[in-house]
């Protein structure tokens, strides 16, 4: 709890973890079922995330890759296995962890600041949401949306209102960000270009970000390592390491390493599905 | 087709919707008001026609002038506060007592409904069966139980007028959107929270469906409520003047209960309005005229 109100406290810097420097986020051995349909969707999973680093999460549908976000979330229970978040077991959903999907999900009758300040407002009422509008400004203008403070999302583009979703998402100062395919619902050079964007934001405020993608180019993009994941059961069947230096321009992707990553990630995604038709 | 239409004959932008329709006929190029008025006429002038040759009874069916005449005759009653007047005016008090009653129980009851599991296990199923029954039967029963004044009509204006109500409010609930569901459960949202600040509001153009219904059922539910239970209102006389086949008086009566229901229904689209400006579809708007 204490740590909860200092991360919110420290305007946005990520706070240190407590026990393993490094370590944002150990998951062992950790296992879902879905008891109603005899279904397992993941099985022993092990994943570290490393402070300020990106995971990209790859796999087929029904590889259990969102549910593996919603489980870090918080928001479904696990069935084993153990998930730490700076040190604490994640239980329920937390203040230290941030979220966003691939649709904006911003309330349509709020602007966009006060669409920002809606974790604030849930957790400590108005008044304190309102002390904090400074800071959300700061936030929608890191993302390049300052003049649109008082803009109502039905008046935004689609990639000016998940802009705002971001910085709804970082509004509290969390430790992890938890992205399930935030761009999927985006025009191609929207997307390349948000992804862009996401890069110089985790890269400026040091953050320590997950984000499950269905595109290879995308997942090596953003990528410090890339989970790929095959389907019945959810498993991880290879983490591919991604060294290219940052920050990475859209240039990258012509280069014969990028090019050598995507077949390496593509290969693993190969070698998933043959394991999940056997 | 559509695209050709688009390109050549009518330069002006339209939505995909417009253009399916669009099939660049004369039809479409008349503008609406007077497409209305000209259908309008065409009706009246059918009326008049088949009055005048004496298709039928002048009894049974007065013509276009005589009904004119007799609603001058009642709007002089009521301008100048005769007995058509009073009973107009119980007939809004019914009617609006009727439909606020009904929205305030509707909204309160769908939120009940549409909020735990117990209302959409248990209750709705009961409110499924109890809006299939012919609901203005009840009248008799409740002019037994809350006598021949003005109760037992605004009892029946909210029994006829809630249940669309209750239905939209609990559907609107329910038809919030998962993820922003999951979003307000990470930012640990509160029950009450979670409905106050997302699904209360998310639901707010379903609910107002729900009450345009209730506007135009209240009318219907007050009027019926005074044909079977007396009183002194619209109904009462309408009852009184259809006994002396004075039709031409029943039509000039029926005109202000449609005024009185369309005001109703006006103020309800208008509040609509003000309150869902953030909507810019008007998916909604072609419901409630039931």
């Amino acid at each position: 709890m204490a740590q909860q109100i200092e991360s919110v406290g420290r305007s946005g810097q990520q706070s240190r973890p407590v026990g393993d420097v490094d370590e944002v986020v150990k998951i062992t051995n950790l296992s879902k079922t879905f008891h109603r349909r005899g279904l397992t969707a993941l099985e022993g999973v092990d994943l570290t995330l490393r402070h300020g680093t990106f995971t990209s999460v790859i796999g087929p549908s029904g590889c259990g890759k969102s549910t593996l976000l919603k489980i870090m979330a918080g928001l479904i229970p696990r069935s084993s296995g153990e998930i730490l978040l700076n040190g604490m077991p994640v239980t329920g959903p937390r203040q230290d962890i941030g979220i966003m999907f691939q649709q904006p999900t911003l309330l349509p009758w709020r602007t966009s600041l006060d669409n920002v300040l809606l974790p604030i407002e849930v957790k400590s009422g108005s008044a304190a949401a309102r002390e904090q509008s400074d800071k959300a400004m700061q936030l929608l203008e890191l993302v390049g949306l300052k003049g649109f403070e008082e803009v109502r999302p039905f008046e935004l583009s689609g990639g000016m209102a998940q802009r705002v979703a971001i910085c709804r998402m970082l509004v509290t100062g969390p430790s992890i960000l938890l992205l399930d395919e935030p761009f999927g619902a985006l025009d191609e050079l929207t997307r390349e270009y948000m992804n862009f964007e996401l890069q110089r934001i985790c890269l400026e405020r040091d953050a320590t970000t997950f984000m499950v993608t269905h595109a290879i180019p995308e997942a090596v993009f953003m990528a410090d390592q890339v989970v790929v994941m095959s389907a019945r059961p959810g498993r991880i069947v290879m983490i591919v390491d991604v060294d290219l230096p940052r920050p990475r321009s859209l240039d990258v992707m012509t280069t014969p390493e990028f090019a050598t990553l995507v077949r390496s990630v593509r290969r693993s995604l190969d070698m998933g599905d043959l394991g999940a038709d056997e | 087709m559509t695209q050709v239409a688009r390109e050549h004959t009518e330069p002006t932008e339209m939505s995909d919707a417009e253009a399916l329709w669009y099939s660049g006929s004369w039809i479409d190029r008349i503008p609406q008001p007077i497409a209305i008025l000209t259908l309008g006429a065409l009706m009246l002038g059918t009326w008049w026609l088949v009055v005048q040759i004496g298709y039928v009874s002048r009894i049974l069916l007065p013509g276009p002038a005589e009904t004119w005449d007799e609603l001058m005759d009642i709007t002089g009653n009521i301008l100048t506060g005769g007995h058509v007047g009073e009973a107009l005016w119980i007939t809004t008090q019914e009617t609006i007592l009727g439909f606020l009653s009904a929205a305030v129980l509707g909204i309160f009851l769908g939120v009940v409904v549409g909020e735990t599991r117990i209302g959409q296990k248990a209750v709705m199923p009961y409110l499924v069966a109890f809006n299939a029954l012919p609901k203005v039967a009840f009248a008799p029963v409740f002019v037994a139980w809350f006598g021949f004044g003005i109760n037992s009509k605004i009892v029946m204006a909210l029994f006829i007028a809630f249940f669309p109500v209750i239905v939209s409010t609990a559907a609107g609930l329910w038809a919030v959107d998962t993820d922003t569901l999951m979003l307000f459960k990470s930012m640990e949202a509160g029950r009450w929270q979670t409905l106050r600040k997302l699904k209360l509001p998310s639901a707010l153009p379903y609910i107002f469906a729900g009450l345009k219904a209730a506007a135009v059922f209240a009318v219907v539910g007050a009027v019926v409520g005074e044909y079977l239970g007396g009183g002194k209102g619209m109904g009462e006389l309408i009852r009184l003047a259809s006994q002396t086949l004075r039709i031409d008086r029943v039509f000039a009566m029926i005109f202000y209960l449609g005024v009185l229901g369309l005001l109703l229904f006006g103020a309800v689209a208008l509040a609509e309005k003000k309150l869902l400006f953030w909507q810019k579809s008007d998916t909604f708007d072609i419901q409630g005229g039931v």
